[in-house]
């Protein structure tokens, strides 16, 4: 049980430096709060619409009625008659927008004819007429589906995930904590050569693989209480887990995996801890091209070509996933891909690590 | 059996000959010097020995074992002091001692009872639940040598073991060095000839991967050496005296303003009488025990500092 002793050490290496200790936990809980609190706390309070009925019939009331019932949308009182009072009312700013619902409204919508709505906001203030558009759109065309009388049925679904933002960033910054794994372990290995320490150890009645499975399996430890800790802070800020739990974890242990077996490459290619830095140019990069903090439905494709051979993106979106409710057998090729990757880079580690031995 | 021997033991590193045919014979219970400069390949040779390195000729056997085929049983019986002092900064002492004693596979009971005694000798008890980071160079390399020492080991490298510490840190270690005389077998390296002259049974003097020089302290002052020197207190020596003095003896140094001459056959009094005639006032003379600085300068052409 020689490795048992030199795992100890590094165990103990691990957890009372504090700096690395704040890298591995403090950062990616930083990037947590910060996500999470700024983007995903209480709902934004509901927007509030001005309308222009220039149809006046019931058809067109009923449907602002029926935008007004929206929970982002409160509809102002009194409703215009003229769209030149309310546009007067835009131009001085004593309102931020109004939706124009144009005469012939009701004999358009009953003849199953094109309507055309308009949404006027300030230049200065796009934002409000990006958010509303897909919404009006929305209840638009499915209050246009109906034959009159109106009777539109607003049935709302309860989601089983309380903050989407959250279910989003907790699980893609779990996967950008468990990277810095990578820094962790090139930085011991890169240490303990560059200050002789396992030359020192070297020269005791240890086997090879007592020093492998000695710097290899401290970070398992770290790692499982890491994840635990990812998800902890997650849940408390939101975090619905509506998969299995057990799933998720196996997702976040390989993805681990994979950052040891990077971290220990990197330990025995580099010549000293100050160059365990470097691991910081992968890192970051990775995580955002792997969607840790950004979709990467908007990115090229060749960044998503290389983000998806690499096994961060796999984890990210397997995780998600699991999270959000899919099954294990839903996410297959992202498992395949994270095996494979872990079960390459843990060797190629150890193929490495172990060159340094012989050197 | 010799405790270590080597045969024509040689390290090149590329085209540099670190260590060059050293062959050595190390007595059991016996403290062996390997004095030298830096770079005189004294660290190669131990490296070679602990097998951190192979030879790239030559081999050498540790209590019989050859260390090329069988490293694993040369590394049991073996324990090392690195001349870096390489400890497990946020470990404390104990730990430190543990992790050694338990990868020799000490049981915990075992190591318990040698890490109290070892810290105990080494003046370390008080601080012995720090983390050793905290500690001083002269503690660190104390702990340094317990840890080579936790497994009762039968033979000791000391690399450099007072590199970089005080007179009173150094002191303190050639004493608790110097308890271990007879009890382990001890190879040991340093640039300092005091330390070598003080501690050692034998004393190998190594330049450029070469053996140069063996024997004890006292067979390498007086057999190698023919040269003799004396110290002069003077006033009025003058730059035509001093040139005369330069062109007839063969060294020549002022000394914490004293003259220093050494020749061969350095003869005293007409050293003394020759400076009298030239008006130069003597307030004292005395002859010179030759040192091993002496014994390296004559064999090499250069001091031991460079």
């Amino acid at each position: 049980m020689k490795f048992w002793e030199i795992g100890k050490r590094n165990l103990k290496e691990i957890y009372r430096n504090p700096v690395l200790i704040g890298f591995l936990l403090g950062m990616p809980l930083a990037f947590m709060l910060v996500f999470c609190a700024a983007l995903g706390g209480e709902q934004a309070s509901p927007i509030a619409m001005s309308v222009v009925d220039e149809d006046h019939s019931q058809t067109s009331s009923a449907f602002s009625q029926i935008l007004g019932s929206i929970e982002a949308i409160e509809l102002n009182e009194p409703i215009y008659s003229e769209k030149s009072q309310a546009q007067e009312d835009l131009e001085d700013g004593r309102i931020s927008f109004y939706l124009f619902i144009p005469s012939g409204f009701e004999e358009a919508t009953q003849a199953q004819q094109t309507v055309n709505l308009e949404l006027a906001y300030k230049a200065a203030d796009p934002l409000i007429g990006l958010q509303l558009k897909p919404i009006i759109e929305a209840v638009g065309s499915e209050f246009l589906g109906m034959a009159p009388p109106l009777n539109v049925e607003l049935k709302g679904t309860e989601s089983k995930i309380k903050n989407e933002v959250v279910n989003f960033y907790a699980p893609g910054i779990a996967v950008f904590g468990l990277m810095i794994l990578i820094s962790t372990a090139a930085e011991i290995i890169a240490g303990d050569r560059e200050k002789g320490f396992l030359a020192r150890m070297f020269t005791t009645p240890a086997r090879p693989w007592d020093f492998i499975l000695g710097y290899s399996l401290p970070f398992i430890p770290v790692l499982i209480i890491s994840t635990l800790i990812y998800l902890g802070v997650g849940m408390a800020l939101g975090l619905t887990v509506v998969g299995n739990l057990g799933h998720a974890f196996l997702i976040f242990f390989l993805i681990g995996l994979c950052s040891i077996g990077i971290g220990m490459i990197v330990g025995s290619l580099i010549k000293s801890e100050s160059q365990a830095g470097v691991s910081w140019i992968f890192i970051v990069p990775m995580a955002m091209i792997s969607g840790a903090w950004f979709s990467v439905e908007g990115m090229p494709s060749a960044v998503k070509s290389v983000a998806g051979a690499l096994p961060f993106l796999h984890a990210i979106d397997g995780s998600r996933a699991i999270i959000n409710g899919s099954s294990l057998s839903a996410i297959m090729p992202d498992l395949y891909w994270l095996v494979g990757w872990a079960v390459v880079l843990f060797a190629a580690g150890i193929i490495l690590f172990r060159r340094t031995m012989v050197s | 059996m010799n405790a270590v021997q080597t045969f024509k033991l040689t390290k090149e590193f590329d085209s540099l000959v670190a260590v060059n045919g050293v062959d050595l014979e190390i007595q059991k219970g016996e403290l062996f010097s390997l004095l030298g400069p830096n770079g005189a390949g004294k660290t190669t040779t131990i490296r070679m020995l602990c097998c951190l390195l192979k030879p790239t000729r030559g081999t050498a056997s540790v209590l019989g074992y050859d260390i090329a085929k069988e490293p694993f049983k040369v590394k049991k019986l073996i324990g090392v002091s690195p001349q870096d002092t390489v400890l497990s900064e946020r470990l404390n002492c104990w730990e430190n001692l543990a992790l050694i004693g338990r990868v020799h596979g000490l049981s915990s009971d075992e190591v318990k009872g040698r890490s109290k005694e070892l810290l105990e000798t080494m003046g370390l008890m008080e601080r012995s639940k720090d983390q050793v980071r905290k500690f001083s160079g002269g503690m660190k390399r104390r702990l340094s040598i317990a840890m080579a020492l936790v497994s009762d080991p039968q033979v000791l490298f000391l690399d450099e073991p007072t590199l970089g510490l005080d007179p009173q840190a150094r002191r303190a270690i050639w004493e608790y060095i110097a308890e271990l005389k007879g009890k382990k077998t001890i190879l040991l390296t340093t640039h300092y000839m005091e330390e070598a002259d003080f501690l050692s049974d034998r004393i190998g003097i190594i330049d450029e991967g070469r053996v140069v020089a063996l024997g004890t302290s006292q067979e390498l002052k007086t057999s190698l050496l023919e040269m003799r020197s004396m110290v002069v207190s003077t006033e009025n020596l003058t730059a035509e005296v001093m040139e005369d003095l330069r062109n007839k003896y063969s060294r020549l140094e002022m000394v914490k303003e004293k003259l220093r001459i050494s020749h061969k056959d350095l003869n005293f009094k007409e050293i003394v009488d020759y400076l009298h005639s030239r008006g130069v006032t003597v307030y004292s003379a005395a002859l010179e025990q030759p040192t091993l600085e002496d014994v390296f300068i004559q064999i090499t052409g250069k001091e031991l500092r460079d």
